[in-house]
């Protein structure tokens, strides 16, 4: 029985497709649905947020799309144990929604990845995260090594993780950082965030363990004609590099 | 201009006089409207076609020539299907000055909407960029930052990376920034929709879609050929464009959407963008060129406030709007997906799609509002194309005056770090950080990774397009036929420089006021330029825009600027080639004369010298040089190569250098031979070093030395310059310099413009 | 030493603020109409009267061919609206200001301001702006709201 993956579509999303193509060619079985379909997706097993600007980010990144029908279906799904995907806006509109870190109400956000800093501009770059949980602390990244490095890019004028101190010592004490930012060589220091985020933090992950917000786009870098360094040799048009994360996803779904 | 100046109409008398005496009547004001619009220089290039036809547009990699919104290029096979390239290039100069976020952000999606109305879907942007001096609190600083985040964020929200493009800062463009821009897209040639409507379309459904029209943007057409003021930039502020990212996102989608349906129910139907002169101009032209007329009922328009005067809502350049001609059979299910499916209404206040008229056999353009017929004229009259034929000056070529050896008290070390810190030279990392380059994730090789950005547009393929800009104002201060043939040569250097075999140009020539002799006369000398680089490259333009009148209320005219991109093709995307240095003990060729000449060189311009002597181009051995470049790409002996442009041979070393160290790498060094010897002291050192004939620098590792040089057996300016070594140093006669000192002397100066 | 502050809207068509009144209806929060500004409260030594054109020397946060500006008679936010302001985001001039001064201003602070009209021009009621701020304008983890 395959496990059916749904890619969403709010309005304004710009990476459904690669997304869905990557999470395919990984073994899943991705499908792209629109958010006027939003009442098929009780029947989907999975769930992705891939990357944009649902509504522009307007308000605020993620604010206006965590209210769609669409997030519903996702909470729903979420509450019963299925795993959630969100990839940069993607992961904003799961912090908004309250899924993540999922420590307060839904649709009160404890924690937002909010507009960068020190310099508050988008900001486009290759950069590296390393998993920085157990990977058994989640379903989503039980099939990574631990420590993983996961070549990516990021693509964010909102990515820096903000939230009070409080709620900050709590994400650190309780494992809700999974991902932070690193060097090439796996280094991991200050220099190595390009958005201010607090803790270096790329990616959270909720109390569950079943839903996952990274910022990166691992999928802009998960074929082996993406970078130059993984070029030679290899099948220029397999998934590589930030494969993994996707491998480790449908893995973890239940797909081949 | 004529006496309707003050009422915003820039006809003249004579052209008034033409209206009338057609009409047998004044003009109505919707016609006055109508007929300033299609007649502007925008729309008409009246003062530019028939220069233009001295181009080269055909060929066989030639699909659709410059005829309609976007030519296309042929790209490759995959699957046994053809698939095409389909390129559009255009400026946004005059609003960009006025207001540049939002100037540039339409610039962009202005563009874009030339490539999906071809049915194709768009794939990659560039943006050839010319500002001021950026003084700290200047209105030029401010006009280049906000440009720059206009365009970042209509690309990055539709999701299209931005994969070539360039920047240069020059006085010249104190008054007038230049914003060009480029998109691409990729359509299967079978696929191909057209910007007119075909055969047997007598009644067919002429159905508007996008934004509500509104009152920004009236004026467009005309504000753009017309000379800026600064006293009017109040008085201007009707004819500032609204960029909306988020409803061309859906509307992008929800076409690519219409395509399928179409494709499924093998209909063909005519689609264009809504660009200059609206509603009427973008009807007016799909009808006339299938050879119909038109009736158009402005009550039905999607308004988003009441009370609009009927000109406002007929010729307005409101944004983020298409038009579709329709078979009846076929209109229901087509508003269903826009209005429905993807919900366009609820995207964007009234946006929707809805039928305003009919196609008709009579070859009349008529437009009623409220049942009264406010425009009624001969459609081929309207769209038809008229000729202003105007003096110009002879611009000759400056005589050559090759002096002695370039010779400066300055130690080489301060000269490199000036060159290199030159605001044509530096990073343009922070510059380029802000635009989402990898979306869509076929990215091969990003901006700044390579001299020109690749993708790989098709699933399953290992088809590769690249595509690279080039148009150096410095050169066109000096001598812009000449200027015009280094464009060319540039862009197309540029694409070999990645192992892509270019296929084809678009162009941008931005100029002054064509009424003044002077200025017209480098319009035509460049367009004579780009002629003949176009035929010794063999290189068809198949699409291009002239962008005029960019001059002060000063009577300042911008520097001559011929801007170019060039596309072309790798059929195997494993042969691509990036620029940064891959291992210590390789070693570094030259490929290409240097020459003497520094004429608009940035060497000469950090010492304060001037001279007007241009690097001339000998295509018969450049065209060598390339195959043989591209042979040795094929062979895979080249490990980086970097082409030879600003700032000179050891600029590009430089960078390659740079690039290995951005990518996080241990840094490689370069052991540069003394020029006196690879020259065989035809040269001096500076000029050697610093000239900025072309060429290219490549890495060869050593065990491929032998291969590659066999390869060169026959090639005309293959010189070996260096090694690289082990340590970050450039090393040159008996001096060494810190390679990550120099890297930080070129990264500093444009972070401090894009922090 | 005084305290000014500004409010700048758009005059060309707010694409923003059309999306959250979509929104807020969606989530049963009504208005007839929603305006959004930029509220700068400055910190001026400068003379009050001449504030406004020092300001237009700052194109980044002010252009006139698409803002309007405003002197405010009082620095809260007026009848129906709300100001939403980020935290963390003090003491930032430079920043905020686009690398840009303005002429004796010496500290500014920037909120976003959200104001609710009935078709009248009357401004709702109170409950109405809370609800707003509440369910989607403000993020409790980052900003906060006045009113």
């Amino acid at each position: 029985m395959s496990h059916r993956i749904a890619v969403l579509v709010f309005p304004g999303t710009n990476s459904e497709e690669e997304t869905a193509r990557l999470l395919l060619e990984c073994g899943g079985d991705a499908h792209i649905v629109h958010w006027s379909k939003a009442s098929t997706l009780p029947h989907f097993d999975a769930y992705v947020l891939p990357g944009g600007f649902a509504y522009e980010d307007r308000i605020r990144a993620g604010a206006i799309a965590a209210h769609d029908e669409t997030m519903d279906h996702v909470i729903e799904g979420a509450a019963l144990g299925k795993l959630v995907l969100g990839i940069c806006n993607g992961a904003q509109i799961l912090l908004e929604a309250g899924l993540v870190p999922g420590r307060g109400e839904l649709r009160r956000p404890t924690a937002a990845f909010t507009r960068n800093g020190p310099v508050p501009h988008f900001v486009c770059m290759r950069t590296h995260m390393k998993l920085v949980i157990d990977p058994a602390r989640s379903p989503i990244t039980a099939a990574l090594p631990k420590g993983a490095l996961i070549p990516a890019w990021v693509g964010h004028g909102e990515g820096r993780l903000a939230a009070h101190e409080s709620e900050l010592r709590a994400l650190a004490e309780n494992d809700h950082i999974a991902l932070v930012y690193a060097h090439a060589d796996g280094r991991v220091d200050a220099s190595a965030v390009p958005n201010g985020s607090a803790l270096g933090a790329a990616a959270l992950v909720n109390t569950a363990g079943n839903v996952f917000a990274v910022m990166p786009h691992a999928e802009r870098d998960g074929w082996t004609y993406n970078h130059p360094d993984r070029r030679r040799g290899d099948d220029m048009l397999a998934p590589s590099g930030g494969a993994v994360l996707f491998r480790s996803f449908v893995r973890g779904v239940g797909g081949r | 201009m004529g006496s309707f100046a003050g009422a915003g109409i820039a006809l003249r008398p004579d052209e008034l006089r033409r209206i009338a005496e057609n009409l047998g009547r004044d003009p109505s004001v919707v016609e006055l409207h109508a007929f300033d619009a299609q007649w502007s220089e925008h729309c008409s290039y009246k003062s530019s076609r028939h220069l233009l036809r001295a181009l080269p547009t055909s060929g066989p990699a030639v699909v659709l020539g410059p005829s309609e919104d976007s030519g296309i290029l042929h790209f490759g096979e995959h699957n046994g299907e053809r698939y095409g390239i389909v390129v559009a290039h255009e400026s946004h100069n005059h609003p960009s000055q006025v207001v540049p976020f939002e100037g540039a952000a339409t610039g962009i999606g202005g563009i874009v909407r030339d490539v999906v109305c071809m049915g194709a879907e768009v794939i990659a942007v560039a943006d050839p960029l010319r500002f001021g001096r950026i003084v700290p609190g200047s209105h030029q600083r401010y006009v280049a930052q906000s440009v720059v985040d206009g365009i970042g964020a209509y690309g990055n929200a539709i999701g299209v990376p931005n994969l070539a493009g360039d920047v240069y800062f020059d006085e010249g463009f104190d008054d007038n920034c230049l914003v060009n821009v480029v998109a691409l897209g990729l359509v299967k040639e079978a696929e191909i929709v057209h910007s007119y409507a075909p055969r047997n379309a007598d009644g067919w459904d002429i159905v508007l879609v996008g934004k509500a029209t509104d009152a920004s943007g009236f004026g467009g057409a005309s504000f753009s050929s017309v000379t800026l003021d600064a006293a009017d930039e109040e008085s201007n502020k009707g004819a500032v464009q609204v960029p909306d990212p988020f409803l061309k996102n859906v509307l992008m989608r929800a076409s690519y959407r219409v395509f399928a349906l179409l494709r499924e129910k093998k209909i063909t139907a005519g689609f264009k963008d809504l660009g200059a002169g609206g509603i009427m101009g973008c009807s007016a032209e799909i009808c006339s060129a299938g050879g119909y007329g038109a009736q158009i009922d402005l009550e039905r328009v999607n308004v988003a406030i009441d009370g609009l005067p009927p000109e406002v809502v007929a010729i307005g350049e409101t944004q983020e709007r298409f038009i579709w001609a329709l078979p009846p059979e076929i209109t229901a299910a087509v508003l269903h997906i826009y209005n429905e499916e993807f919900t366009l209404p609820q995207i964007a206040h009234n946006a929707r799609a809805v039928v305003i008229g009919k196609m008709t056999a009579e070859k009349r353009y008529v437009m009623r509002e409220a049942g009264n017929v406010v425009m009624d004229v001969d459609i081929d009259f309207l769209t038809g194309s008229i000729r202003d034929d105007l003096p110009h000056h002879e611009i000759a070529t400056p005589e050559p005056s090759y002096g002695r050896p370039l010779v400066t008290g300055m130690p080489f070390g301060e000269v490199l770090e000036r060159v290199l810190a030159h605001h044509d030279v530096a990073s343009r990392e922070p510059l380029y950080r802000r635009y989402d380059r990898a979306v869509r994730g076929r990215t091969v090789v990003a901006r700044g990774e390579g001299d020109a950005g690749v993708l790989a547009p098709i699933s399953g393929s290992k088809l590769g397009m690249a595509v690279a800009v080039a148009g150096n104002p410095r050169y066109g201060g000096i001598d812009p036929r000449l200027a015009a043939e280094h464009a060319v040569y540039e862009s197309v250097r540029s694409v070999c420089a990645v192992g892509a075999r270019p296929t084809g140009l678009t162009d941008c020539l931005n100029f002054g006021n064509p009424r003044k002799p002077e200025h017209y006369g480098e319009l035509v000398a460049a367009i004579a330029g780009l002629a003949t680089a176009a035929r010794e490259f063999e290189m068809p333009f198949v699409s291009g825009n002239v962008s005029l009148y960019n001059e002060s209320a000063g009577g300042k005219a911008v520097p001559a600027s011929p801007v170019v991109a060039c596309v072309g093709t790798l059929s195997d995307i494993s042969c691509v080639v990036t620029m940064s240095l891959k291992q210590p003990g390789s070693v570094l060729y030259l490929i290409g004369h240097p020459q003497g000449a520094l004429g608009g060189s940035v060497v000469l311009d950090v010492l304060g010298r001037h001279d007007r002597t241009l690097p001339r181009i000998a295509y018969e051995p450049v065209q060598r040089q390339h195959d043989f470049l591209w042979q040795a790409m094929q062979s895979r002996l080249v490990r980086s190569a970097h082409r030879v442009s600003n700032g000179g041979l050891i600029v590009a070393v430089c960078e390659m250098a740079f690039s290995t160290m951005h990518c996080g790498h241990t840094g490689i060094g370069v052991q540069i031979d003394d020029p006196w010897q690879w020259t065989h002291g035809a040269l001096g050192e500076l000029e050697a070093l610093f000239n900025e004939a072309g060429g290219f620098a490549v890495e060869v590792a050593a065990k491929d030395v032998d291969a590659f040089e066999g390869l060169a057996d026959n090639v005309d300016g293959v010189y070996e310059i260096g090694v690289t070594v082990e340590h970050p140093v450039l090393s040159l006669r008996n001096e060494a310099f810190d390679l990550s000192h120099l890297y930080d002397v070129w990264r500093r100066p444009l972070a401090e413009v894009y922090p | 030493m005084s305290e000014r502050a500004v409010a700048i809207s758009l005059k060309i068509p707010d694409n923003a603020a059309f999306t959250a009144s979509v929104a807020l209806g969606r989530l049963g929060v009504e208005a007839d109409r929603i305006e959004r500004s930029e509220i700068w409260h400055f910190d001026d030594t400068g003379e009050g009267s001449t504030l406004v054109s020092r300001i237009e020397g700052n194109e980044t946060i002010f252009n006139p061919n698409k803002h309007r500006l405003t002197l405010l008679e009082e620095i809260k936010p007026r009848p129906g609206e709300v100001w939403i302001e980020e935290l963390g985001r003090h003491d930032e001039t430079r920043e905020h200001l686009g690398g840009k001064t303005i002429a004796g201003v010496t500290n500014a602070r920037r909120y976003v301001a959200w104001r609710f009209l009935r078709a009248s021009g009357e401004p709702e009621g109170r409950d109405v702006v809370q609800r707003a701020a509440q369910r989607l304008l403000c993020n409790p983890a980052i900003e906060r709201a006045l009113f």
